[in-house]
């Protein structure tokens, strides 16, 4: 078990260093600089400039120095916002990130597993029916409709919630809603096939056969098994959750990991970019190693492996 | 997993008593107090007033510092950290008599030795200041700022402790207003010196406005609080003042509805109706002193044809875009420099729009049904700027002219202006109440930022006599004689001067719509205070 | 397959809305009498209404022509992107699955790795830094598509070569590309025309995001996404500018979902 968990990380790892590699040269091949403006500097300030970034070297030697400093955890200053590090930038925006892309997760995957476990109990049923079909209608509504939607009903029109910001708990009701509902549709759909799949089983069509409570019944011998290919899903949909996590932040206004992606890449900030791809990719594959893990130990047979 | 991270509740179902909370809350937000919570249009890059390259940058700026001169709530050029100012007859010698109680925040009295290192600082290329130019006035700037001179060469001396002389290479009587900008700030050299690039960040801000620097959370708000040692600090109001950073101005005007915002600026036009008729006091309109544009790029055929230049020109209806497709008061401008520069009338007269006159002329230089011309519109991404250059599309379309657009943002659309990688490009001047700055994009001399390499001896020999006459009328007056002849060409076609829409919340008092679109917090308060 | 498609209302009124969409998006604009970059300079920002069904944008365009001409937009790249990524996903998966042993795990742990990776991040970074071009766009969201189609068509070449008549053929002499031909390819037709058919929501949803995130096409082009980011930003005072793409986003994505759900149901039973 513990070999297989160090090759899942190696894996990792190396994901991560191409991912980091293919982001930084990706930046650096684009014409023009982060220090375009509307205005040409004069050259001995652009040359100060230059220097200070260390973007006089060679490229093969920027890239090299940028690999020192990842494995030290300094991901560099940012080109545009003078005042501040990638660092800096990023421990400000990734809370957030985490906040609202973390209780979407969190909010999707329990309405998920409820809602699939309802549908599937009453299989066939009319509940279900609709249940199945307002699954398939909200995987229907990405978050750039329900996001502007819900703030203009919430928000401007009956003024219940705040439409921006991130000041108090209140501030992240809509976007966690707006984010979690098609992964909450998703994650019902797939409950629904894995808890339908286990109830099938001959042990448990037994248990239930001898009038054990439903609820008792799903706890105990249903949902150790049909949460297996659920949990899976949970990392690949932490990655299909940042891009939903980026429209999300522009519409209410988050100062999030994504704001500072989309910004550093219109406005070529090369370090922030490249950190904000970094920290994303680290999470994302951190999300996957931590549903490997919950796989494992749902899953006895893997744990051999 | 994600989920697991300890982070607010905010997804647990509201209990009674979080909803209570959350409504007690958003009382304690409708009462500011005196704090106001002010959207200001993005994120500043910087809060160092020599490194500032943004609008938004400047407001902060105009709040936390004060140069020798200042603009007031109206917009007007005041005494700032200076209280007088003298010119000598030639024109070239500027002396500044500082206040007698100017202090920077930590105590310290602001000096002419203050004034001296910061402007050798702006212009000192290890700086790397992007808007050093503003000063290239001064004498010796620019080999300085192109690190040709040693920063001592600059010609500005402290004559004593409150009295600073500055000397130009040539006459520029609009140096009191030149100087309301952040690059003619002081910083405080005991500061700087000591903790380097971090000196700006809160708590190590030392300034001299009538605001410090409180709390800087980046891309959440800029925090200011009342500086008790400005000079003025009996007269401003408001404790502190909080800037969001609102880049989205729908998002905005969500804000401001919701009340979760007290003053922002713009908002999307397609609100000004309901606006107008629903909360009619919370509306400002102000035209700004600036000049939106298409530059023509002369070194590229077919629009070294002047004939193809005045027939595209000749088929645009500024009335039509500013009233019908803008539709928020954008003064229409057939003049280079805008209307709103005070003290300078333009003679160029309006012409057309006139389709036959465009056709003809474009029949002219080859080009009919057959052979129509093609023409690739480049423009800064932005919801307002595409409906413009969607509108000149379709207005071309009706002479025959096929426009292919295109949009990038804002620095990578002016890095391709400046290498001339472009046919037709709209542009734009925020500029100040001076012709001379617009005028000068038309100088075959002024390089890049003339994005279309327009060149013509006639106009540069006018600009140059203009810019060694000290007397003012006589200068605008050659000024006037170059803008005609310039125009004549049609290098640029002039569109309109910007509007910006301003919601403030109607008990707020002392925010002025002015050309200058400054608003400075000194000036705020609620009324009632 | 016609079972599926056709077998039950639901299913019928989806087949039924994707054709509408698909015909009214070929055909509509040609009977539209507007053209989609027109203006109409006497109804900027109108409500619908006999002259504009679906009323007009911010500078006076009929915007029920240009949500058909975005919904033309939106497919061709849904479609190309598709196919892009059959191009990579069919091959890759069949020839792991035909190669087998080291080969085939070599192939299959990139497929996995890549699963793992946020790859949106890359398509944006290189759509904002190399400028807003369809090709790159529906390239770019291509090779990030194919890996459930990989999979799957490595499933099925594992399983199809193993099949005695293949070993038959082998021992016929026939050679490696005759029996792919022959014998892989059509074994792996249905299930990789499936599994694409459920690739097309999803690059619809990442090109509107995109577009929403303002790196779609460019003026006077439009797209789904880019209608819905307009809409988006008028919607307090023309709500017509968001409702009439987002309805038709969402009806489409509704459809291709039903569909999809058929379809792979009746494959699994057809197995």
């Amino acid at each position: 078990m513990t070999r297989y968990l160090l090759r899942r990380l190696a894996f990792a790892l190396i994901t991560l260093w191409v991912v980091v590699t293919v982001a930084f040269f990706l930046a650096r091949a684009v014409p023009g600089g982060p220090f375009d403006g509307q205005r040409r500097l004069p050259p001995a300030v652009e040359a100060n400039l230059r220097a200070a970034y260390h973007l006089d070297e060679p490229l093969l030697g920027q890239y090299v120095r940028y690999l020192g400093m990842l494995s030290r955890g300094d991901l560099g200053p940012s080109f545009r916002q003078k005042d501040f590090s990638v660092n800096e930038l990023i421990a400000q925006g990734l809370p957030i990130s985490l906040a609202v892309g973390g209780s979407a997760l969190a909010l999707a995957l329990s309405l998920g597993v409820v809602g699939g476990t309802f549908a599937a109990l009453a299989r066939n049923r009319p509940r279900d029916r609709l249940l199945v079909v307002v699954a398939t209608l909200g995987l229907a509504f990405p978050p750039i409709i329900v996001g502007p939607v819900l703030v203009l009903v919430f928000a401007v029109l009956l003024g219940w919630l705040p439409a921006g910001g991130y000041d108090s708990a209140k501030h992240y009701v809509l976007p966690v809603a707006a984010l979690s509902l098609p992964y909450a549709a998703a994650f019902t759909r797939l409950a629904r096939g894995s808890v339908a799949e286990v109830l099938a089983r001959p042990h448990v069509r037994t248990a239930r056969a001898k009038g054990l409570a439903p609820w008792r019944l799903v706890v105990r011998h249903v949902l150790p098994s049909a949460l297996v290919p659920v949990i899976s899903f949970a990392g690949p949909a932490a990655a299909a959750l940042l891009a939903g996590s980026m429209v999300i932040e522009e519409v209410f206004s988050l100062p999030g990991l994504g704001r500072y992606f989309v910004q550093g890449a219109l406005n070529r900030d090369y370090t922030l970019v490249t950190g904000a791809v970094v920290v994303y990719a680290a999470l994302v594959l951190a999300c996957n190693l931590l549903a490997d893990l919950c796989h494992m130990r749902l899953e006895p047979r893997l744990r051999r492996g | 997993m994600l989920f697991e991270f300890p982070r607010p509740a905010a997804c647990r179902p509201a209990g009674a008593r979080q909803i209570l909370a959350a409504l007690a809350a958003a009382l304690a937000l409708a009462a500011p107090g005196a704090e106001l919570r002010i959207g200001n249009g993005g994120e500043p890059l910087t809060l160092d007033p020599h490194r500032y390259n943004l609008n938004l940058e400047e407001k902060l700026l105009a709040d936390l510092f004060e140069g020798l001169t200042a603009l007031d709530a109206d917009g007007r050029v005041v005494p700032g950290a200076a209280e007088s100012w003298n010119v000598a007859e030639d024109g070239l010698v500027w002396t500044f008599r500082l206040r007698r109680n100017g202090r920077w925040s930590d105590g310290a009295p602001v000096t002419a030795a203050d004034f001296v290192y910061s402007f050798r600082r702006l212009l000192d290329p290890r700086t790397a200041a992007s808007l050093a130019h503003f000063l290239y006035a001064i004498d010796g700037a620019a080999a300085v700022n192109g690190g040709k001179a040693p920063p001592a060469n600059l010609g500005v001396r402290a004559v004593d402790a409150r009295t600073l002389e500055i000397r130009l290479a040539k006459p520029f009587p609009f140096l009191a207003e030149r100087l309301v900008y952040p690059t003619g700030y002081p910083v405080p050299k005991h500061v700087v010196e000591k903790l380097g690039d971090a000196w700006t960040k809160p708590g190590s801000m030392v300034s001299n406005g009538a605001f410090t620097l409180a709390d800087w959370q980046p891309q959440g708000f800029v925090r200011l609080a009342k500086n008790p040692r400005f000079h003025a600090a009996q007269t401003v109001r408001l404790q502190a003042v909080r800037y969001y950073p609102t880049a989205d101005r729908n998002a905005a005007y969500s804000r401001y509805r919701n009340g979760e915002l007290d003053i922002i600026g713009d908002f999307p036009p397609g609100e000004l109706d309901w606006l107008r008729r629903e909360l009619p006091d919370h509306v400002r309109l102000s035209p700004l002193l600036s000049i939106m544009y298409l530059v023509f790029n002369v070194a590229r055929p077919p629009f070294d044809d002047p004939r193809v230049r005045r027939a595209l020109a000749l088929a645009l209806d500024r009335q039509l875009i500013t009233s019908r497709v803008l539709e928020s008061g954008e003064v229409p401008s057939p003049s280079f420099v805008p209307p709103l520069v005070a003290g300078y009338q333009s003679a160029v007269r309006p012409e057309g729009p006139d389709r036959d006159i465009a056709r003809s002329l474009l029949a002219e230089a080859g080009y009919d049904a057959e052979n129509s011309l093609r023409v690739t519109l480049r423009y800064i991404a932005g919801a307002d700027s595409k409906k413009v250059q969607v509108a000149i599309a379709a207005l071309w379309k009706s002479i025959g002219v096929e426009t292919i657009l295109h949009h990038a943002e804002m620095n990578a659309h002016f890095a391709e202006l400046r290498q001339g990688n472009f046919e037709v490009a709209q542009a734009g001047w925020f500029g100040e109440n001076n012709p001379e700055q617009y005028l000068e994009l038309l100088m075959s001399t002024t390089g890049e930022v003339n994005y279309g390499r327009f060149a013509d001896a006639q106009v540069d020999a006018l600009m140059a006599r203009a810019k060694e006459t000290a007397q003012l009328d006589a200068r605008l007056a050659l000024l006037q004689q170059a803008e005609v002849q310039a125009l004549a060409l049609n290098p640029v076609v002039p569109l309109y001067s910007v509007t910006i829409r301003s919601l403030v919340r109607p008990d707020i008092d002392g925010w002025r719509a002015n050309p200058r679109n400054i608003h400075p917090a000194r000036y705020l308060g609620l009324s009632g205070d | 397959m016609a079972e599926a498609l056709l077998g039950s209302a639901l299913a019928r009124i989806c087949c039924g809305v994707l054709a509408a969409v698909a015909l009214s998006a070929v055909f509509g604009p040609w009977f539209s009498p507007w053209e989609f970059d027109a203006i109409d300079w006497d109804a900027i920002d109108a409500a619908p209404s006999a002259a504009h069904w679906f009323g007009t944008d911010g500078v006076g365009r009929d915007l029920l022509v240009r949500t058909l001409s975005g919904a033309r937009v939106s497919i061709v790249i849904a479609v190309s992107a598709t196919a892009v990524s059959c191009l990579i996903g069919i091959p890759w998966g069949a020839v792991a699955g035909y190669l087998g042993g080291h080969a085939d795990q070599a192939m299959m742990r990139v497929v996995d790795g890549l699963y793992a990776l946020p790859f949106i991040l890359l398509v944006i970074l290189l759509v904002a830094l190399f400028g807003r071009n369809i090709f790159l766009l529906f390239i770019a969201l291509g090779a990030v598509s194919w890996l459930d189609l990989a999979r799957i068509v490595r499933g099925q070449t594992l399983a199809a070569k193993n099949e005695a008549y293949v070993d038959a053929a082998r021992a016929l002499g026939v050679g490696t590309i005759g029996i792919v031909l022959r014998h892989i390819v059509p074994n792996v037709r249905g299930p990789a025309l499936v599994y694409a058919t459920l690739t097309v929501p999803g690059v619809i949803i990442a090109e509107s995001f995109i577009s929403f995130l303002g790196l779609g096409v460019q003026e006077p082009q439009t797209s789904w996404g880019v209608l819905i980011a307009d809409g988006s930003r008028e919607m307090h005072s023309s709500p017509w500018q968001l409702i009439f793409p987002a309805c038709l986003l969402a009806a489409t994505l509704f459809a291709f979902n039903v569909l999809g759900d058929r379809l792979r149901d009746a494959l699994d039973a057809g197995r």
